[in-house]
């Protein structure tokens, strides 16, 4: 650890890389990447496909092991931490908002908000709960099923349950990936008031433009390393980079 | 459609192991009881048939019928061997007498082992022995003979002097030879003693006597002629049979008894196909379900309806065959097994070179295990065939429910209903034996089958309310931990100890030490030595493995009650599949609950009816269920302190025309004082004392079903032929201990000879002081007699109670089969659900549950699967207990529930239940969050 870490970064990786498979079959998704995401902060990272901004993700959100490299969350080392202490460092520090929602089906929406929560066997602080069930819009579909809301309303219900335990930073992977387009901008407006009126440290990963061109800062991918490296961004911008990178 | 088939199976390894494996136990029953059967039937029928070798006719008592309790006809007139000898070809003519009786060493009566009959036959010479002495010779004057096992066991040599239990009181007798059977030690475990002639008709009451007679026919003489021959010389009160005829009779009777173990065997193992069945079919049910693509993809690259659901009858079919084969493998496996079990407990069944018949444990066991593969996986081919092509496309495709799915649980409840109907329908009709018991089993079936329907219904609110009380038990736990990490100094280390109580490294230790101490409590020896050796290296390794794996686990979490939650809504999303899962250990546990009704109702119902109506201080019976010699009443009764010694001798005997049934022989005079009788239609004790060789008592059953008032007629035929015309004197209540008729024990005596000693004997005590002594005087004025078993009410009531316990236990043996499968079951279950919900458990792992969490999540879900199939297993086998205890209420059954083996068999579905879940657990526990995340 020669390089030290911003110390107000809330995420920060070192000379990250990552090879999957041996030998011939090897392939190395990242090849040295260093970052640091500092509080507040909304991050967009693009790329093209095989990029390997997935797998830049994953390893910021510990849920994947650099080959080499450091990474920490919220000042801790994750590089070596057990299997255990990986769980609860997420349980407090990380939020996820997945593509896909995963929300548990039999579950109401309010129990799929509350469940990190409730798994991490705290008292829960209802006003805040309250606030962010309100700051999504679900007040009135709390007792749902998630079979019975829209696609949209499921994100939502996503977004408040990675927001419930405040984590230090929270992930989106391809939060609009199975959206249409008019969900799609409430919930990249959504995510924008997070950041923006709660502070919220959030990383995002997409392709769309839009999403990107909410972020405070975009971060292009290609070949496992970050090649661009901008701030704030119209989503013309940001289509006109991706098609620079994407000719590399 | 064969390839993938063949491919579908390969690929999915674990669950067709699984799923086979409830075939193979059932078709390994099957078979095995089949080899069994027929080892030991043809083990017999070569003693028999070697032991009638050199014997060309054989002559006894003509029976009137057959007795299934041991009634045997009295002896022949010893004149009939000098006028058999007048026949024509005979060459030699040999009396045998055949009784019971044993070697008494130190005042000790010697039992054969596994409740074999202790025989007496007396010695005869060449041609007609089929004994082969290895040492000593034949007996002469107080000599006898005895057989290998029987030394062996007794560690018995020629010349040693012994005493022998005889009718006539113990004698001295003195060891000429030790022998072989037909070239066994012993037959079916039975002890033999071989007296001289003369010496068993004095011992054993037959002077003048002959319990068969044996013929050898001259050189050219064939046996058919010589029974011919003889048949023209004797009455026809003699049975005349040739050797060969005889030795089939043997054979045929020891096959009636050794069919009953069968028949037991065999529902045991259909119970267990029958469990398995439902095993199949969830798997199936679940594995259509999550390959829906697969078939709309087949169906896309033009498959038609009929080849898709081909191929998953084809898959069923395959494996069913190859189950059964494996089973048919483990079968053979385990006749061996058994064999070497019943020799172990010293059941020596005799049993000749292991044959395999073919159609039996062969062909009908693979007939059996592919019928069971094909009827449990045709709804779910069926229902693979309404899979649409377009499914393939389409993530989250869901199959429409079935036109008839609405109204299972409706149907449900009618064949539920219908099947308790059933039941109630063959009690209550009565009659032939098997054909009830398969109208039950039929029954049963359908009562089971819409059992699992119906209970669909209930699968939610009973996981609702076994949830809630989860989470309460969750929630105090948390409150108490809370309060107790709030302990200063002592409350970490209360936490610490308990943790390390929940770890297996901990247990693996504890486990260790106690196979440790128990090895090294039988004294260093070598063995002991390499024992403990080996079991703390083992021990070590466990040791050291789960300390490492749990190790990784710190720091601990919280137990939280959302485990608890997640655990019941599990169980509640999908009632079909947790209904069918709980089914099959609800089919175990209910026949575990009614055979425990059944029985503890029988035996409260028995020991009831000694309390009720034995008035006796002490009852005698005879060792091994032989009867008393009969001057043990005389003997009893003249023992100072005795009111009354009274003896009860038991014959079956045939009514009227038909049917047979118990004939009870009491002394009118004294059997009042030591049973008190339950008189109907204005009967006294009175009618006893006035009772006339003429005249019987009868029970109530009994004169309902022959129809009888006091003062009608009505004629019985003993096993000897003899015949009586009684009428009925009066009539009293006693459906468990005095069934059918009691006739004055003179005229029984006469009127059965066989049966002339008594089966019980009881005996009353004096009012006051002599009374007291009696008990130890009359143990010692009987110990001439040792082939009586002296106990007093008391210690008769534990020795019933202790048979009756024995025989549960042998019950529940064979019914945790039963158990085992639906635990199969279980663990199938919850791996294809765990494989269904890959992605939701890789989320789980994301937003933050532990491992431990997730596998208490699992077991969680396994334990109140498991308790629901305890709780529906205990109604429905109370409820069938119920119907056979009141359908048989009139013969003496009592409805009696057995709270505590209840509350026994909850416990054990609910370690069934975190048993079933630990491999699933590590499963779900070992997934990659990230690939999980990312599973399709």
């Amino acid at each position: 650890m020669n390089a030290t870490a911003t110390p107000t970064a809330v995420v920060s990786a070192r000379d990250v890389t990552r090879r999957y498979g041996e030998g011939d079959a090897a392939v190395d998704a990242l090849r040295g990447v260093t970052l640091d995401i500092v509080p507040g902060q909304f991050a967009a990272v693009m790329g093209p496909s095989g990029s390997g901004k997935s797998t830049l993700m994953h390893i910021l959100a510990g849920l994947d092991k650099p080959t080499s490299g450091t990474v920490e969350i919220a000042g801790t080392d994750i590089t070596d931490l057990s299997d255990s202490r990986l769980t609860l460092l997420r349980r407090h520090q990380v939020g996820f908002i997945f593509q896909f929602f995963n929300l548990l089906p039999m579950l109401t929406a309010e129990e799929n908000i509350l469940l990190p929560l409730r798994l991490a066997g705290e008292s829960i602080d209802r006003t805040w709960a309250d606030a962010v069930i309100d700051q999504v819009g679900l007040s009135d579909r709390r007792k749902h099923r998630p079979s019975e809301l829209s696609g949209g309303q499921q994100q939502r219900v996503a977004i408040a349950r990675a927001l419930a335990s405040r984590p230090a930073v929270l992930f989106a992977d391809e939060p609009t990936g199975n959206l249409d387009s008019s969900t799609s901008g409430e919930i990249l407006k959504l995510l924008r008031e997070m950041v923006t009126q709660y502070g919220q440290t959030m990383v995002m990963v997409t392709h769309d433009a839009n999403a990107a061109a909410m972020a405070d800062r975009v971060l292009f991918l290609a070949d496992g390393q970050i090649v661009r490296d901008q701030g704030r961004s119209e989503a013309s911008d940001v289509l006109a980079a991706m098609a620079e990178v994407s000719a590399l | 459609m064969m390839q993938v088939a063949i491919r579908g199976l390969w690929g999915r390894k674990l669950r067709t192991v699984l799923t086979a494996l409830s075939i193979v136990l059932g078709t390994a029953m099957i078979t095995g009881t089949f080899i069994l059967r027929d080892q030991i039937n043809n083990a017999f029928s070569d003693i028999f048939h070697e032991g009638n070798k050199g014997i060309d006719v054989v002559l006894s008592k003509q029976t009137a019928f057959t007795s299934d309790n041991g009634t045997v006809a009295g002896p022949l007139p010893e004149s009939v061997i000098a006028t058999a000898k007048t026949a024509d070809g005979v060459d030699k003519v040999e009396g045998q007498i055949q009784a019971t009786g044993s070697i008494v060493i130190d005042g000790k009566y010697v039992t054969s082992s596994g409740g074999a009959p202790n025989l007496v036959f007396s010695y005869v010479t060449e041609p007609f022995s089929n004994s082969q002495f290895i040492a000593g010779g034949p007996p002469t004057d107080n000599k006898v003979a005895i057989n290998q096992k029987l030394a062996n066991d007794e560690h018995l040599k020629t010349g040693d002097r012994v005493k022998l239990a005889t009718d006539a009181g113990v004698v001295p007798v003195t060891i000429s030879g030790v022998f072989k059977l037909a070239g066994v030690s012993s037959i079916g475990g039975a002890t033999l003693v071989v007296p001289t002639f003369a010496d068993a008709q004095r011992w054993y009451d037959r002077v003048g006597k002959t319990s068969v007679v044996y013929l050898s026919a001259q050189q050219g003489v064939s046996p058919a002629e010589l029974k011919q021959n003889v048949e023209a010389v004797v009455s026809n009160d003699v049975k005349v049979q040739t050797g060969q005829e005889n030795a089939d009779q043997q054979t045929s009777d020891v096959e009636g008894a050794t069919s009953f173990l069968t028949y037991i065997l065999l529902a045991f193992a259909g119970a267990a196909v029958f469990v398995g069945l439902f095993i199949i079919f969830n798997t199936y049910s679940i594995t259509v379900a999550q390959r829906m693509r697969e078939f709309a993809m087949l169906r896309t690259l033009g498959a038609s309806r009929r080849q898709v659901m081909r191929s998953v009858l084809l898959e069923a079919a395959l494996m069913g065959v190859v189950a059964s084969l494996i089973g048919i493998g483990f079968g053979i496996l385990l006749a061996i097994g058994l064999n070497a079990l019943f020799k172990a407990v010293g059941v020596d069944l005799p049993t000749a070179a292991l044959s395999i018949p073919i159609v039996w444990s062969v062909l009908l066991p693979l007939g059996v295990g592919l019928g069971a593969a094909l009827v449990a996986s045709v709804a779910p081919a069926v229902k693979a065939t309404r899979v649409p092509p377009i499914a393939a496309l389409r993530e989250g495709f869901t199959l429409p429910r079935g036109v008839l799915a609405p109204y299972i649980p409706y149907i449900g409840i009618a064949g539920a209903a219908l099947g308790v109907g059933v039941i109630a329908f063959a009690i209550r009709a009565g009659g032939g034996g098997s054909r009830v018991l398969l109208t039950m089993a039929a029954g049963a079936i359908i009562a089971f089958l819409g059992m699992s329907m119906l209970s669909q219904l209930l699968i939610v609110p009973i996981a609702g309310a076994l949830g809630a009380v989860l989470e309460l038990v969750l929630r105090v736990s948390r409150f108490l931990g809370r309060i107790r990490d709030r302990i200063p100094v002592l409350g970490p280390l209360v936490r610490r100890v308990m943790y390390g109580l929940t770890l297996g490294y901990v247990w693996a230790a504890i486990i260790t030490a106690l196979i440790l101490f128990s090895v090294l409590r039988g004294g260093v020896k070598a063995g002991t030595l390499i024992g403990a050796v080996v079991v703390l290296a083992i021990g070590g390794a466990l040791i050291y493995f789960l300390w490492r794996r749990r190790l990784r686990e710190w720091p601990w979490d919280a137990s939280s009650p959302t485990a608890g939650v997640l655990a019941r809504e599990n169980t509640s999303r999908n009632p079909n599949r947790t209904a069918v899962t709980s089914a099959a250990l609800m089919i175990g546990v209910a026949l575990i609950v009614f055979v425990a009704v059944f029985v503890n109702g029988f035996k409260e119902s028995f020991l009831g009816a000694i309390d009720r109506s034995i008035t006796s201080d002490m009852i005698i019976q005879g060792q091994s269920f032989q009867s008393i010699p009969a001057p043990v009443v005389n003997a009893a009764a003249k023992v100072p302190g005795v009111a009354t010694a009274s003896g009860i001798q038991f014959a079956d005997a045939k009514i009227g025309n038909g049917g047979i049934d118990t004939v009870n022989g009491v002394d009118p005079t004294t059997f009042s004082n030591v049973y008190r009788f339950d008189w109907l239609k204005g009967g006294s004790n009175q009618l006893l004392r006035t009772l006339t060789p003429d005249d019987a008592l009868i029970e109530e059953q009994f004169a309902k079903s022959h129809d009888l008032n006091p003062g009608d007629t009505f004629n019985i035929t003993s096993i000897d032929g003899n015949k009586l015309h009684l009428t009925v004197h009066g009539e009293y209540k006693d459906p468990s201990l005095m069934t059918g008729l009691i006739i004055p024990s003179s005229t029984l005596a006469k009127f059965s000879p066989g049966s002339k000693d008594p089966g019980i004997v009881l005996v009353s005590f004096d009012q006051g002081p002599a009374g007291a002594q009696a008990e130890r005087a009359i143990r010692q004025a009987l110990k001439s007699f040792p082939a009586a078993k002296v106990q007093t009410n008391a210690e008769y009531k534990r020795d019933a109670e202790d048979f009756v316990n024995g025989l549960l236990q042998f019950l529940y043996v064979l019914l945790a089969m039963c158990l085992i499968i639906s635990l199969i079951g279980i663990v199938n279950t919850l791996a294809l659900s765990v494989f269904e919900r890959t992605r939701e458990i890789g989320m789980l792992r994301a937003v933050g549950m532990t491992r431990r969490q997730l596998r208490r999540v699992i077991r969680y879900e396994s334990t109140i699967t498991a308790i629901i199939g305890g709780i529906l297993g205990i109604v429905v086998g109370l409820v069938f207990g119920w119907i056979v205890a009141q359908g048989l209420s009139d013969q003496g059954l009592i409805f009696v529930v057995p709270y505590s083996q209840l509350v026994g068999f909850l416990i054990v579905a609910t370690l069934f239940g975190i048993l079933a879940a630990i491999l699933p657990a590590r499963r779900a526990a070992k997934l990659n969050v990230l690939e999980a995340l990312q599973y399709e």
